[in-house]
């Protein structure tokens, strides 16, 4: 590579000097991607949007390097920390505050090239930025929702969820749907933060700090938590092995009524499912919805050579045409609100309510706040709430303990 | 002629001891070499890069800065976990000792006792050592998750016992057996071995003068297997300090930090939180913590553990 990039560097200032540099462009220059992707349909997805790239723009060659998802995470900082990041570097929205300090900030070049970002869902938009800063442009979005099964809820003949229902029509259905060891929902400890948002409760404060100790976050927990202790409609977890495996599992096999999820595991759900899937948005308080999103893109790498051809390269690969590859493969629901229709007519197509569940969604999306730490903040949510949903501790102060110690990390 | 041939004799020795020593130590540290290389890039530099880190707040992806005691001044200091972890790991580690020893002695004697089937027992019991631990961990947690296996025969025989993994002060006790299940075979199959090698005619030495069999388990077979049951305590005391595996797959430290111990800690600062420096200083702590116990062994040995010779 390093080759490449010398023989680029020489054949360009080559170029400058006899031709001047409006030729000098279209030299051509191979950069590198760092992409996840385990079998071998995400990998040839990938490399159908990496063609793309030299389609629109033939002296850009883009080279795929993808690595499963897990491994990513870890790979990503050694590869920084060794100085050997690629040009592009894809970024999902949760993890953007531990790293959005290797990514170039973007606003500049969308300023300069009046770059129209106001086509991509707001809400992702703001998952990309740190501090308002855009670092990322998104390829998908996803707000999380409420995945029923719609089998139960017609065996107990209730109504099935429709978009704008409230706390009290969840809970009402959750109890009905209570029986015989089987239960209405499933509550995962770190999903509080989602649910707290849809009910409009605040977790963060206005200067971006954790604020779990407030009055509104602590109903939120008690409403949460509340769902285990009192109504008893959700089973208790314990702090192990990924409690939100467990309920996922529980769901899948008849055991659950209801859990949170979102739409990118929409596709696979209902193919492992046996029974029809249904899909709702979450559940609301008095106010409107919030609906939090996660999603992910791709950035510039500050590390790297070829900043203006990997700025090129990522408009392509979430540009229109890229997302509605994707979105007609059923990969990804589309950061593009214009084509998100291609998405709800492949992988919302055969289930319950989804098209509408995720239009109203989509409607009250919202950037989902996260701390810089926000990591260790899921982890002590793992680790605490437990506590709280078997009565060792109030909802209270399992929230004061997990302030007190995330402020301590 | 016998004087020449004596004073060349007495100065040659000499020169072909050095020689010969100077030449056998090329050789010896040619063999050396390999466990040496690796010794030095798996360990030693490790070791020492982690001493230097712990003095940094290196975040993985941000250059790192030295910040001096800082690491070890939040440690002691700020940190409102570290206490709970310290006495977590304590607490596993004394409880986990007395029971491994216990259960392992006590299973060697017996095998060794029997008359036929010593060699299935002892391939039996010695099984889930080289099960791997996250594996059998996994087993454990579906035996023991709310819901599971254990609550099941528990309920049917309408016991009240609470959910091992939901109550705090329980959640240890999951985590110690299953660390026992994994690893008492190891020191079974150790005793076992040295009590065979026990002779037999101390033993029937000892019940013509009248000895029970208690007697001689006490007086003759475990002061001579002291040495190999010193070896097994060292092993086992440096092994649990560091546990690990079984409680990032069944507790993750949980609930609240009921089971969070130094190796957890370690691993949820360095990798969860990216907190390598910090990470750093607390894996030295977790260090000299088990150099300190390990030479307080090695100093008591002295009062119990008999070495023929």
């Amino acid at each position: 590579m390093k080759t490449t990039l010398v023989l680029a560097a020489i054949a360009l200032m080559g170029g400058a000097a006899l031709t001047g540099p409006a030729y000098a462009q279209d030299e051509p220059v191979t950069i590198t991607w760092q992409m996840w992707g385990s079998d071998e349909n995400d990998i040839a997805a990938w490399q159908h949007l990496a063609d793309m790239v030299t389609e629109v723009h033939p002296e850009i060659t883009v080279e795929l390097q993808t690595t499963p998802w897990n491994d990513y995470w870890t790979k990503l900082p050694v590869l920084a920390a060794s100085g050997q990041l690629a040009d592009i570097v894809a970024m999902q929205s949760l993890r953007m505050p531990n790293f959005y300090s290797l990514l170039e900030p973007l606003d500049e070049r969308i300023a300069d090239d009046g770059f129209d970002i106001d086509a991509f869902d707001e809400s992702i938009i703001g998952g990309m930025s740190r501090d308002g800063v855009i670092y990322g442009l998104p390829y998908d979005v996803g707000p999380w929702m409420m995945f029923y099964n719609k089998d139960k809820f017609e065996e107990a003949g209730l109504d099935l969820p429709q978009p704008g229902w409230t706390l009290e029509e969840f809970t009402a259905a959750a109890t009905a749907l209570t029986k015989d060891g089987e239960y209405g929902f499933g509550v995962v400890p770190n999903g509080y933060s989602i649910f707290a948002a849809a009910l409009g409760a605040d977790y963060i404060n206005d200067e971006g700090q954790l604020d779990f100790t407030n009055p509104s976050a602590i109903a939120a927990a008690d409403t949460f938590i509340g769902l285990v202790t009192e109504h008893k409609v959700a089973p208790v977890v314990a702090s192990g092995a990924n409690p939100g495996d467990v309920i996922a599992g529980r769901f899948e096999s008849g055991n659950l009524a209801m859990m949170v999820d979102g739409p990118w595991s929409l596709i696979s759900k209902n193919d492992t499912v046996q029974f029809e899937l249904g899909l709702a948005p979450l559940p609301r308080e008095e106010g409107d919805l919030n609906a939090v999103t996660a999603g992910s893109g791709f950035g510039i790498a500050t590390s790297s050579d070829n900043k203006d051809a990997a700025w090129k390269a990522i408009q392509v690969i979430t540009g229109p045409e890229a997302l509605q590859y994707l979105a007609e493969a059923g990969r990804a629901l589309p950061a593009r609100k214009a084509e998100w229709t291609y998405w709800f007519d492949v992988a919302a197509a055969d289930v319950a309510g989804a098209r509408e569940a995720l239009e109203y969604s989509l409607e009250h999306s919202a950037t989902y706040e996260i701390t810089d730490n926000w990591n260790a903040v899921e982890n002590l949510m793992t680790q605490y709430f437990p506590l709280a949903m078997t009565g060792s501790q109030t909802p209270e102060q399992t929230m004061q303990t997990i302030q007190s110690l995330a402020q301590s990390q | 002629m016998t004087e020449s041939i004596s004073t060349q004799a007495a100065v040659a020795p000499v020169r072909r001891r050095n020689r010969m020593s100077a030449h056998e130590t090329r050789m010896a540290f040619l063999f050396l070499l390999p466990s040496l290389l690796g010794f030095i890039a798996f360990m030693l530099f490790p070791i020492v890069a982690s001493l230097v880190i712990s003095f940094t707040n290196w975040q993985l992806i941000s250059a790192p800065s030295f910040i001096g005691f800082a690491n070890y001044q939040r440690l002691f200091t700020l940190d409102p976990a570290f206490y709970t972890v310290l006495g977590n790991t304590l607490f596993f580690t004394a409880e986990y000792l007395v029971l491994n020893i216990i259960v392992s002695l006590g299973l060697a004697v017996w095998i060794s006792g029997l008359k036929r089937g010593q060699r299935w027992f002892r391939v039996i019991f010695f099984l889930p050592t080289f099960t791997p631990s996250i594996a059998a961990s996994v087993v454990w947690l579906l035996i023991f998750t709310p819901g599971g296996f254990m609550d099941l025969v528990f309920q049917t025989l309408s016991l009240h016992v609470p959910n091992l993994l939901l109550d705090p002060r329980l959640a240890m006790q999951a985590v110690i057996i299953v660390t026992l299940w994994a690893n008492a075979g190891y020191n079974m199959v150790l005793f076992n071995a040295a009590l065979d090698l026990v002779p037999q005619s101390y033993l029937d030495a000892a019940k013509i003068d009248g000895a029970n069999a208690w007697d001689r388990f006490w007086k003759i077979r475990l002061p001579l297997i002291s040495p190999t049951v010193f070896f097994g305590t060292v092993m086992t005391a440096i092994t649990s300090l560091q546990v690990f595996d079984q409680i990032y797959v069944i507790t993750r430290g949980g609930p609240g930090s009921a089971t969070a111990t130094l190796g957890f800690a370690i691993y949820q600062n360095g990798f969860s939180n990216y907190q390598m420096g910090y990470a750093s200083a607390l894996a030295w702590v977790m260090f000299l913590i088990i150099m300190a116990l390990t030479a307080l062994q090695f100093w008591f040995q002295r009062k119990w553990v008999h070495y023929d010779s």
